[in-house]
């Protein structure tokens, strides 16, 4: 009985230790956006105050009345949508195919095309900005978004054959033979077994390419100049620069600027991981 | 007879029409762009006003200054620090936090939610929390500061060594708890009537990570921390815009080095020159990979 009553004891204490340093962690990883949430919706004079205040005083809207009057933010918010949209119609269906040669066929060059997209998803973009940059230029493609789309795709294909490669290897191999023995060509079976299956996996790569377009800061940077077509992510980075912006609207915009991807991504979990792992385990 | 022949020679094309593609898209912006910054690592082309002026050839000049430049010697080093540091942090916490978070207790979905927050948040909003949340006059880490046994005074993104130390710390916030969701998954895989025998047995905790956890979680480990590499390798926009790699050059990496040495100082084929540099890192990176990967596939065979 003393036994049983001794280790019930070093029960509760393991547990209450769990407990207590899952608490840190939350803390740890929740306290800079809790943060950013406090400085949005807060006067800049009461943020401006020492020493800082842990909750929201005098809590308002105004950060984002600021973003859209006499701000260009909506503008940006609107270019980072259009080009962001155009990344993931490009990366969807490229990935497609893509994921569908490599999962369905035996073919030479196979493996060179899967180190190619390995090489290109580990390949720093910071390395390559510079000649893109002056190709971009030759062609007349600066300041246009959508030339934008095609860089941002190039690199965010890679993870959505990752994605699709394992979800498209999941459908037993009889009901490809089934359908084949039916009459179905290739194209048929992809679009209508494989696809439909597998919508999951292809809405996950819809938005990891979307997010990734959305976030990208280096390529928008050195390919956009003019001011007007700024996506939000170069725009921020600008207005964070001007020393005249209010605290309170700049730390709004990042707000509406970075809660999309946070929310959507607690979504597609299984599937970012998956893309980041196991798919290239198969290599 | 020649309908069956026909159709089977499309379906010989067919995987190379659907790689089609990708393929022509990596030439026209992955490979070509390599070709082009390999060619201009050979020449003396600087960007910038100077157009007029003719671009000669001078051979391998420039990786010779490359190899006795202390500025490259030194962000080289300092990659390498910033990626080791961040596969043992990041990998490390994400290790402990999900050997915490795998027993089922209340509100565990609602953590691993939680988790995933600070991966997909963008580069560029998390610098602009960061960068509040430092600020040396304003900032609420002023409320540590003052308990710190070291002098901060200098700004936690301006002085040496804690702009160095911040960048990591970012980074760190920035990928450790989605790491613990990927080791969390692995978890799963664990089997559960060895642990089980293993405690019959009399292991403790610590026993049972190391007999029974470990070699399970083993290949996905190996797998985060070289991602967790690559990915500190990468890493452009976090540092750039904290602090742009200084002071002085104290947090230049590979990359800004590039970025900065053409967009800062013009030197186009000195920057092209590091370029090359850093793309030979990831062709290692990348093979070492492959073999991992190819081994941790014949293990599980």
């Amino acid at each position: 009985m003393a036994v049983v009553r001794g280790s019930r004891k070093k029960v509760f204490v393991m547990n209450s230790a769990r407990y207590i340093f899952v608490g840190i962690i939350c803390t740890l990883v929740i306290f800079p956006l809790y943060w950013m949430v406090v400085t949005a919706i807060q006067p800049p004079n009461v943020t401006l105050q020492y020493p800082p205040v842990l909750y929201p005083v005098h809590p308002n809207l105004l950060g984002f009345k600021q973003l859209f009057h006499g701000n260009p933010m909506a503008r940006w918010l609107l270019n980072s949508g259009f080009v962001a949209s155009i990344t993931t119609i490009i990366t969807v269906s490229f990935s497609i195919l893509g994921a569908y040669s490599i999962s369905y066929f035996k073919w030479r060059g196979r493996a060179a095309f899967a180190f190619l997209l390995l090489f290109t998803q580990m390949m720093p973009e910071a390395l390559i900005v510079i000649p893109i940059f002056k190709i971009y230029d030759r062609l007349h493609l600066l300041n246009q978004l959508p030339a934008l789309s095609l860089i941002h795709a190039a690199f965010v294909i890679p993870v959505g054959v990752w994605i699709l490669r394992p979800a498209f290897e999941s459908i037993p191999k009889e009901v490809n033979e089934a359908a084949s023995i039916d009459g179905c060509s290739d194209m048929a079976i992809l679009r209508k077994i494989v696809l439909p299956l597998t919508s999951p996996a292809i809405i996950a790569v819809g938005v990891v390419s979307f997010f990734a377009s959305w976030g990208d800061y280096l390529m928008a940077v050195t390919m956009i100049s003019k001011k007007e077509l700024y996506p939000a992510s170069v725009g921020l980075a600008s207005t964070m620069s001007q020393l005249d912006t209010p605290i309170q609207t700049l730390l709004s915009g990042a707000l509406l600027y970075g809660l999309p991807p946070v929310i959507l991504y607690m979504f597609i979990q299984r599937f970012v991981i998956s893309g980041l792992t196991a798919g290239a385990i198969k290599g | 007879m020649k309908k069956v022949r026909s159709s089977r020679v499309s379906r010989s094309r067919l995987p190379y029409l659907l790689a089609l593609p990708i393929i022509a898209l990596s030439f026209f912006l992955v490979l070509y762009p390599i070709i082009q910054g390999i060619y201009i690592s050979l020449t003396d082309k600087t960007l910038g006003a100077a157009t007029g002026k003719k671009v000669s050839f001078v051979g391998l000049k420039n990786y010779n200054e490359l190899l006795h430049s202390s500025a490259f010697l030194n962000s080289l080093r300092l990659t390498v620090i910033y990626a080791i540091m961040n596969v043992i942090f990041s990998v490390g916490a994400g290790l402990i936090t999900a050997l915490t978070v795998n027993k089922k207790f209340r509100g565990r979905g609602g953590v691993r939610a939680l988790l995933t927050a600070p991966w997909a948040f963008p580069d560029i909003a998390s610098v602009i929390i960061f960068i509040w949340i430092l600020n040396s006059a304003f900032g609420v880490i002023g409320i540590i500061n003052v308990h710190l046994p070291f002098d901060t005074s200098g700004g936690w993104l301006t002085s040496s060594p804690y702009a160095f130390i911040s960048v990591v710390g970012i980074s760190m916030w920035k990928t450790f708890p989605f790491y613990s969701i990927v080791i969390l998954s692995a978890l799963q895989g664990v089997p559960e009537d060895l642990l089980e025998a293993a405690t019959v047995d009399g292991a403790g905790p610590i026993q049972r990570f190391k007999t029974v956890i470990l070699p399970s979680i083993r290949p996905t480990v190996l797998l985060l921390s070289l991602l967790a590499f690559i990915f500190a390798f990468r890493q452009f926009s976090m540092i750039y815009l904290t602090t742009g790699g200084g002071p002085e050059r104290d947090t230049e990496t590979l990359v800004l080095m590039v970025y900065n040495t053409a967009f800062k100082y013009f030197d186009y084929a000195f920057s092209s020159a590091i370029g090359v540099a850093g793309l030979i890192v990831t062709v290692a990176v990348a093979s070492t990979y492959l073999l991992l990967t190819g081994r941790s596939e014949k293990g599980a065979r």
